[in-house]
């Protein structure tokens, strides 16, 4: 047994591209062994559904021909050109931009103000606060429905009492095609904050102290350190979080399935929403392709913020 | 990750090439045919095990019914499997799609026409005049009937007794100018904020709309179900009726907070509102125990006719089913006259079968009555598979109409364009 | 050594963040308060707060239904081994694409992401289809089997693991290891916190699962907490208002107690889970 280190590429007794074969072909073996499970699971039930569900975009397929899914005539590209020609799916997607575009920049920045705060503002009840601030996510939707439905109500809600205080009328916040969408990303970031928050205390937690002391001795302010140490640092938590956080708003459905079932007049309808109607008329073929164009949008989103939080290091 | 993402695509790319290959094309015939003959059920008891799927509170209750059934025919065994009912319309289709069907089922009425060609055809021993013709119409797609009305429900006028009194209304309206004249004699002399509460359109409101529509003599689509007749008249008149409510500001401009017809009807401030039998049970819950008598139930007002909605739930039986005949014996014994009226002490579910209304039971309470006598004359949108499309379509004009003011002729050419080009699936 | 605070901004601190909790906490404190109330009570506007007409028949008719055990240990079956699956299969193949060389790793990841960002009701229909061909409805493999491994597990995996120090590896290969018990013996005792952050998502994302138990369950007998919930309270024409809330509240508890008890080991494997 050797006890020289065999660094890459070094000197070693075989010629190294030998070595690095074998190494290869010893970590391919068990990479596959490993990887099996996985591949044989996904293979069944992710591949398979998805060839078939990408067929079915590519056919007039309704539910009725399930059967004989083989009798139905190709139409190639022909659903996605109606999916992009259709006046409701566009609405749907500035719905969903609007949604996701205020949504997640909100979300995040009460998730990180909250982490912040716990993290160094204050130094008792932590824990309280942490799952407190955790229960919307947890909480059932429809109790959540229940509670927000009171809290917007024009004449008894308590956000238009609080707001008469003041000598504002609210509006019908969710009859009011104006409002009702502002009015779900408010409640969609107070459900969803939690778990961003979350995720931001471990990121700071992992911030030195020390670059936070040396540079109040330097005369920093709060505001000074917050921008060049911590944020900084945050950057990859910052991209992680915006991802999974863009990925679900992009698929926004249950708050305004629940609350306001896509009106007031298609105002909060999501493209989920829209492409879940079609299934549930039966329009398979149009429902997959535009499930597919939903599925694209959010590459490119994704893409576009991988860019975002790379470009300023 | 790009790379990545790019290998995928180019992947995915390929295997959409190759399945051009695989659609080969319909076939000239598709759809529920008109030709299917319904099968005969033998006589003699039922046997084996009967799966059936019922949705919520239905659910709950049917295994007690059951029971009885089981014990008028030993050796069988009747298996019923509650499905909530939010869902129960996306596990039926996911269902039959993959040929995962009950032996039967009690399906909505609206879906008849989506399902029809995974069921079987009733049978010419079950007697359909035994029916309510509404209710019996909604299991008919393209002439052949697919199952029976089992419970029905339909929609009255709600009003405030004791309101009304104070409104002056002696005599209760009977047709559409005097149904308008009592909202609005509410808002005026009884303290009401909004004289009745009629849906502004949105999901669902079809179902408050187009009784007005067949008031009036119009239908949904021709006889043979073949095209959509959305765009006339008649429909265009009663429409505009029900925007007058809301221009007039006698109805709740937008659609009710979700749980709030109730306290305000109980409160006052909305008397009146159209809904169907189980609100009667609501009301009561919010009003407490001496409600009952504030309040009473109305038919729909007469134009042409005084016709009102009709729902409830349809008996089926699928195609697939292994034990077919025996199935349809429990749907023959369900719908007999004294089964339904143990049915209804149950559930308060209301009897299809015109002569189990006779029964004490039903008779004896004077809104039942009521209910019973506008089944005489309550229709329901044709079994058509594409209804629940073509029905959102026009939920959608309507709300239009009623919140934005717009035209309800234009807004039902709207709705007509839409539906052609949806069709009717046949 | 924290930096000098005056009191009243501290003061002003925890009151900011104390109105934020009871804005955060209050439908959660309603929800369970609600299912103490009576149907009228619950229907009343504007809502009551403390109950009026305290009752616990909600709850006598939540688990008087007869089959409330049966749903309770399908919900838990189903996710103690949907959990356990992932926890384990989801770590194997991230070590594999995090740390060894292997023809088609960049295939394998591409897949694996592209899976990640594929909206789930496009391939809903055809996975039942599938399911139902294969004879796995009304089944517990029906229900488990599609969601033993997820992509979101793999990535979160391969993420922690890529920030293992390679030397470890190599050490271990040094000593005549196989790499399969370096998977074992070095990198799986090392991942705690990942594994333990990846086991609480999966196990709410498996005990919250609505859709996919109501289709594949034909009998009551394969229902799951929620789908029986939704069964229980939700009317063709109205709601079970009382019934919905104390079942919500059952079914939240398990969550609260888990994420209670391993929330420490939660954020540690936040913290560590590769994305710095």
């Amino acid at each position: 047994m050797s006890t020289i280190a065999p660094a890459r590429g070094s000197e070693a007794p075989k010629p190294p591209a030998a070595r690095r074969r074998k190494g290869q072909s010893r970590q391919s073996r068990a990479a596959w062994i490993l990887a099996l499970p996985f591949l044989s699971l996904f293979t069944v039930f992710t591949a398979w559904p998805v060839i078939s569900s990408l067929y079915m975009s590519l056919t007039d397929i309704k539910s009725r021909d399930l059967r004989s899914p083989f009798a139905v005539t190709f139409v190639g590209f022909d659903n996605y050109a109606r999916v992009f020609g259709d006046e409701t799916f566009r609405k749907s997607v500035l719905n969903t931009f609007y949604f996701a575009l205020v949504g997640v920049p909100l979300t995040l920045g009460i998730a990180l103000a909250a982490a912040i705060a716990l993290d160094k503002g204050i130094t008792r009840f932590r824990t309280l606060f942490r799952v407190g601030y955790y229960t919307p996510v947890v909480t059932s939707i429809v109790a959540v429905a229940v509670v927000w439905r009171f809290l917007l109500q024009p004449d008894i809600g308590l956000v238009n009492t609080v707001l008469g205080w003041v000598g504002i009328n609210g509006p019908d916040w969710l009859q009011n095609t104006t409002w009702s969408m502002p009015s779900l990303i408010v409640m969609a970031s107070w459900r969803n904050f939690g778990t961003a928050m979350i995720i931001f205390l471990a990121g700071l937690q992992s911030v030195p102290v020390m670059l936070h002391e040396a540079a109040s001795i330097d005369g920093a302010s709060a505001w000074q350190r917050f921008r060049h140490i911590t944020l900084p640092m945050l950057r990859p938590t910052m991209l992680f979080v915006s991802v999974t956080t863009g990925i679900g708003y992009l698929q926004v459905f249950e708050e305004p399935f629940v609350m306001t079932q896509g009106g007031p007049l298609d105002s909060t309808l999501t493209i989920s929403m829209y492409t879940y109607k079609q299934f549930s008329f039966g329009n398979y073929g149009f429902a997959a392709s535009m499930g597919y164009v939903l599925f694209v949008i959010i590459v490119a989103l994704t893409a576009v913020q991988f860019r975002f939080f790379r470009s300023n290091t | 990750m790009k790379r990545n993402i790019r290998i995928t695509a180019v992947v995915a790319l390929a295997l959409t090439t190759s399945m051009g290959l695989a659609a080969c094309g319909r076939s000239a015939d598709t759809g529920a045919k008109a030709t299917d003959t319904a099968a005969t059920v033998s006589s003699g008891k039922a046997t084996g095990t009967i799966t059936v799927w019922a949705m919520g509170a239905e659910g709950d209750n049917l295994p007690k019914l059951t029971k009885d059934f089981e014990a008028a025919n030993p050796g069988v065994t009747v298996e019923v499997t509650a499905v909530p009912w939010d869902s129960a319309h996306d596990k039926f289709k996911t269902a039959i799609t993959a040929g995962k069907t009950p032996d039967a089922a009690m399906v909505g009425t609206t879906w008849m026409g989506e399902f029809a060609q995974a069921l079987d055809p009733t049978p010419a021993t079950i007697d359909k005049t035994t029916f309510f013709e509404g209710a019996q119409k909604t299991t008919e797609v393209a002439g052949t009937s697919y199952g029976v009305p089992w419970y029905v429900e339909t929609r009255l006028v709600y009003y405030r007794k004791d309101l009304a009194e104070k409104a002056g209304i002696t005599t209760l309206p009977t047709d559409w100018a005097g149904l308008k004249a009592m909202a609005k004699a509410m808002q005026d002399k009884a303290g009401a904020k909004w004289g009745i509460n009629l849906q502004a359109g949105g999901q669902g409101s079809w179902q408050t709309i187009l009784p007005f529509a067949w008031s009036n003599g119009a239908e949904v689509a021709t006889a043979d179900q073949k095209k959509f007749t959305f765009d006339t008249p008649e429909t265009a008149e009663a429409v505009k009726y029900y925007q007058s409510y809301f221009t007039d500001g006698i109805s709740l401009p937008k659609a009710a907070a979700e749980g709030s017809t109730e306290p305000n009807f109980v409160n006052g401030s909305v008397p009146m509102f159209i809904s169907g039998p189980w609100m009667m049970g609501a009301v009561e819950k919010v009003g407490g125990a001496d409600f009952k008598d504030k309040y009473g139930v109305m038919q729909m007002p007469k134009q042409k006719t005084a016709t009102s909605f009709v729902g409830g739930s349809d008996l089926v039986v699928f195609k697939t089913s292994k034990n077919r005949d025996s199935a349809w014996k429990l749907v023959q014994w369900l719908s007999d006259p004294a089964t339904q009226v143990k049915w209804y002490g149950l559930s308060t579910d209301l009897p299809s079968v015109k002569s189990a209304w006779q029964d004490p039971a039903l008779t004896a309470d004077e809104k039942l009555a009521v209910f019973g006598k506008q089944l005489e004359d309550a229709k329901a949108p044709p079994a058509i598979a594409t209804w629940e499309e073509v029905a959102s379509a026009f939920d959608s004009e309507m709300e239009k109409v009623t919140k934005s003011g717009l035209d309800p002729a234009a807004a039902l050419k709207a709705v007509q364009v839409k539906a052609d080009s949806i069709g009717t699936g046949s | 050594m924290h930096s000098k605070r005056s009191t009243s901004s501290q003061i002003l601190l925890y009151a900011v963040l104390t109105i934020g909790f009871i804005l955060v906490v209050t439908p959660f404190v309603w929800m369970i308060l609600g299912s103490f109330k009576s149907e009228g009570e619950l229907r009343q506007l504007p809502p009551t707060w403390w109950p009026q007409t305290g009752t616990l028949d909600n709850y006598r008719d939540l688990f008087d239904k007869a089959k409330f055990l049966t749903y309770f240990f399908n919900s838990t079956l189903v996710a103690v081994i949907v959990t356990t699956g992932n926890v384990i299969f989801c770590s194997m193949v991230g070590y594999a694409l995090a740390k060894l060389d292997f023809g088609g790793k960049k295939l394998v990841f591409g897949l694996v992401m592209g899976t990640l960002l594929l909206p789930g009701m496009v391939t809903f229909v055809p996975l039942f289809v599938l399911v139902a061909n294969m004879g796995l409805v009304d089944s517990y493999p029906g229900l488990i089997l599609p969601f033993l491994v997820t992509p979101f597990g793999v990535f979160l995996m391969r993420q922690f693991i890529l920030q293992l120090p390679d030397d470890l590896l190599d050490a271990g290969r040094i000593d005549g290891a196989s790499e399969l018990r370096i998977f074992r013996q070095i990198i799986l005792p090392l991942c705690g916190p990942a594994l333990g952050t990846l086991g609480i998502l999966t196990f709410l994302s498996s005990w919250n699962s609505f859709l996919w138990p109501l289709v594949v369950a034909q009998t009551q007998d394969y229902y799951t907490l929620p789908v029986a919930l939704a069964l229980f309270s939700t009317g063709q024409n109205e709601t079970d208002y009382g019934l919905l809330l104390a079942g919500a509240t059952v079914v939240v508890m398990p969550i609260v107690i888990v994420f209670l008890i391993l929330q420490r080991r939660f954020i540690e494997g936040i913290a560590s889970t590769g994305i710095k």
